[in-house]
């Protein structure tokens, strides 16, 4: 137990910070605990921890996922136009969309794997694409409303569980299975801790690459469609958000953003905190400014708290 | 008068002693050895000196007068320099500019005076006879050897009256090594000390006066060093008896072919390489530096793209990756040069490095084993020995030898029976080497087949049954039984050379 605390040491920072972030808004807002607003705030919290499950794979090979936001506002608004209201055309248009976000990773992951291009230029390249291309497709329009069955995915519920929340609790487990019990989880820390000894060890570091930022492009996509049924329509920048959060709850969830070590475990709290810090801030009747403000300089202090830690653990490394 | 007067220095790094109690003094105008084992205390103790870390107890006198550097400035203005092993340069200036590196001559405009940097750098280099170096050449073409070169002009370039050479000779040819054991003993003359670590005894034989041994983080004594013993040195390191550092030489090789290699080419360095390694073999790769061995080597784990053919017991293969390279039984598996860079992921555990080439071998149904891997780590531990406190301790906190170890258990479990074994002894300390010998042996009377490439001539000599000298990225002889020794190898690495 005791080496499972030093091993995890961020992660379970994460979660005191998040139940001590519970504590504290209650206390400025007595309601907070209560069970309905618990439970919308796992919600939207389940939007970003889905978002942020393929940006923790990115993350933890080494690399970084900027096109979320536009793999997801893709996905969300394509999904309105070709299913104009109706149920059934979901059927083909889910599987559609979810090929085409892991399509859209697959560019990502060849282009950095095989080609050699720096993942911040790659997927800054293709959100920028997919933007043009979505504006072109929509001239800015806006799109019909969100399938009925969306909308019971994203605010649903199932004997009083949020539908979405049983979602993210599957999700969380499958990515869990795949950074811990199997050998792809070996692979991407591997890789994210060192390029070169994972390809001498024999390590499949260009595929491992591919297919992290395919998952991260998946995620995307579902996250998309789900949000459009949240919010019942799909709409231009409504991915915008993602970026940002989906980074930072990996970072605040305790991974190194240089690569080699975190969990989505770590994530799921991470999600949780800013989603808490949301709710916290109308509280304090803090502007939405001072959200972004009071974001930004959560991310500086939780990612500085992380060096810190890697700061010390480098000193403990002999020479020679 | 004592230059330098060290007492009872002590270091922790968190719960890690590295220095417990070091004691040391050393004259002005000699040359003084620092022996022990890696993880000793030697590397802590001399970066305490050079000011790049500073010590929780004990006291060090300069001068008689207290000494306690903040940072390498505060021991530079004391007159004190360091060469270390990991290089400090910048690759995109030129040779003169690292060497003046923040003490560049100014002019009156306070702009870097270059005629001057020129003049002062080729005074440098002519005073203590530098091997050829151009000042403008830019630091990215020079090779390993040469840049640790470029090190110690920039160490001298301080004009210090104490310099701390840190394994200086281990990248460095036989050749450019001969120069800076003479670089030595000319500074000595002018009066300064200059203070020396090698794993090579012969070296340390060749130019100290004294020496100071290390053990577990404490000095355990201190000689004359016409008035001590190889042996009685090399137990006092270990603090036991080494009955011998080589092993006997065994004939285990069978009539088998293992791997066998026929016009291997890659780049401008390696131009047509054949050879055979038989099984039970241990075949030595030497040659002066820079002649196609790092090439050969890469090029047959499929590091870099080459052309040629290979055979692995008797069926061609094609290797373009290292994940093609180690294919279990019939594949082949490289201990690489870089230990830190190429070999092990320093922040991970002991257990996670062992068994990252083989988790096919402890996954069932797509599920690791944890039961299976643990298995796997504790033969490899046992086996070799590694010196470990748990299997979840962080590879980076091992000790050098250890480190090796490691790297040597990954390779061991891709079960591959050709070993590329590239330097496998550099910067390991002298009791692991024994280890590391015995194993090599061991591991031939096996069946492994072994390619094998040391910096150090002597160890090829001693331990391989055939040695392939290498010139000019071909193979230029190819030595046995009693034509394996010193001499025959630089012969053969030379001559045609020399004739040319």
């Amino acid at each position: 137990m005791n080496a499972f605390l030093t091993r995890n040491r961020l992660i379970v920072l994460a979660y005191a910070g998040m139940v001590v972030l519970l504590l504290v808004t209650a206390l400025f807002s007595p309601g907070f605990l209560s069970v309905s607003n618990m439970r919308s705030t796992v919600v939207l919290a389940a939007f970003v921890g889905i978002v942020a499950l393929g940006q923790t794979f990115v993350i933890i090979g080494g690399g970084i996922d900027l096109s979320v936001p536009w793999v997801l506002n893709s996905a969300a608004i394509i999904m309105a136009l070709l299913c104009g209201g109706q149920d059934l055309p979901l059927v083909w248009v889910m599987p559609l969309l979810l090929a085409g976000g892991a399509f859209i990773g697959l560019i990502n992951g060849v282009g950095v794997a095989r080609f050699g291009v720096p993942p911040i230029i790659m997927t800054l390249a293709t959100n920028v694409i997919l933007q043009g291309l979505i504006l072109v497709l929509t001239g800015g329009s806006p799109t019909p409303s969100a399938p009925a069955l969306i909308q019971f995915l994203s605010v649903g519920r199932i004997a009083g569980f949020p539908v979405i929340a049983l979602i993210w609790l599957a999700l969380t487990l499958v990515a869990t299975v795949l950074l811990s019990k199997a050998a792809f989880g070996r692979h991407l820390y591997a890789l994210g801790t060192s390029a070169t000894v994972a390809e001498f060890s024999g390590v499949p570091t260009a595929r491992t690459t591919i297919l992290t930022y395919v998952i991260s492009g998946l995620t995307a996509a579902f996250a998309g469609m789900l949000l459009t049924g949240y919010s019942g329509q799909a709409y231009l920048g409504m991915g915008d958000a993602y970026l940002f959060t989906s980074i930072a709850a990996v970072a605040i969830g305790g991974a190194s953003i240089l690569g080699g070590s975190g969990h989505y475990l770590g994530t799921v709290a991470g999600a949780m905190v800013l989603t808490i810090l949301t709710g916290l801030l109308p509280a304090l009747n803090l502007s939405s400014g001072a959200l972004l403000v009071v974001y930004g300089a959560v991310i500086l202090l939780t990612v500085s708290i992380g060096s810190e830690a890697f700061a010390g653990l480098g000193g403990r490394l002999r020479r020679g | 008068m004592d230059l330098v007067t060290v007492k009872g220095l002590s270091k922790r790094y968190g719960g890690i002693v590295a220095l417990s109690d070091a004691t040391f003094s050393a004259r002005a105008g000699e040359v003084h050895a620092l022996l022990g084992e890696n993880g000793a205390g030697k590397s802590t103790f001399i970066q305490i000196l050079s000011g790049a870390v500073q010590h929780d107890g004990g006291s060090i006198l300069v001068d008689g007068q207290d000494y306690r550097p903040a940072n390498p400035d505060a021991a530079q203005a004391r007159g004190i320099a360091a060469v270390f092993q990991e290089l400090s340069l910048i690759p995109d200036l030129s040779v003169e500019q690292n060497v003046w590196f923040r003490h560049e001559p100014r002019t009156l405009l306070r702009t870097v005076d270059r005629a001057e940097m020129r003049r002062k750098t080729l005074a440098l280099l002519e005073k203590y006879n530098f091997p050829a170096l151009r000042p403008d050449q830019e630091l990215r073409r020079l090779t390993l050897a040469e840049r640790q070169i470029v090190e110690i002009a920039k160490g001298l370039a301080k004009d210090p009256r104490i310099l701390i050479l840190d394994e200086a000779t281990s990248a460095l040819p036989a050749r450019e090594a001969d120069w800076l054991l003479k670089l030595t003993r000319q500074l000595a003359a002018e009066g300064r000390l200059v203070i020396f670590i090698s794993h090579r005894m012969a070296e340390v034989r060749a130019i100290a006066d004294r020496l100071t041994i290390f053990r577990n983080g404490a000095t355990v004594a201190a000689h004359e060093a016409n008035a001590v013993s190889d042996n009685e040195i090399v137990t006092q390191m270990i603090g036991r008896h080494l009955d011998r550092l080589y092993p006997e030489r065994m004939a285990t090789a069978t009539d088998r072919v293992a791997l066998n290699v026929r016009g291997l080419s890659s780049g401008s360095r390696l131009s047509g390489v054949d050879f055979t390694l038989r099984e039970g073999e241990v075949l030595g790769v030497g040659g002066l530096q820079g002649h196609g061995q790092r090439e050969l080597f890469q090029a047959l784990f499929g590091a870099s793209r080459a052309s040629g053919a290979i055979e692995l017991w008797d069926k061609p293969v094609s290797i373009n990756n290292p994940r093609q390279a180690l294919t279990g039984r019939d594949g082949i598996a490289l201990v690489p040069e870089d230990r830190r860079g190429q070999g092990l992921l320093l922040t991970k555990s002991v257990r996670e490095n062992l068994t990252l080439s083989v988790i096919r071998r402890f996954t069932e149904n797509g599920l690791l084993s944890r039961q299976k891997e643990a298995a796997l780590v504790k033969e490899m531990v046992d086996f070799l020995r590694i010196k470990a406190g748990t299997p979840e301790q962080l590879a980076g906190t091992l000790s050098g030898g250890n480190q090796q170890k490691v790297i040597f258990g990954k390779m061991l479990l891709t079960q591959a029976r050709v070993l590329l074994l590239y330097d496998p002894t550099r910067g390991v300390d002298v009791g692991t080497k024994g280890e590391i010998f015995q194993l090599m042996r061991d591991l031939a009377a096996k069946g492994y087949a072994i390619l094998f490439h040391s910096s150090d001539m002597p160890e090829l000599v001693h331990v391989a049954d055939r040695v392939m000298v290498m010139r000019d990225g071909r193979v230029a002889a190819t030595l046995e039984g009693e034509r394996i020794s010193e001499a025959g190898i630089l012969r053969a690495a030379m001559l045609e050379r020399e004739a040319a």
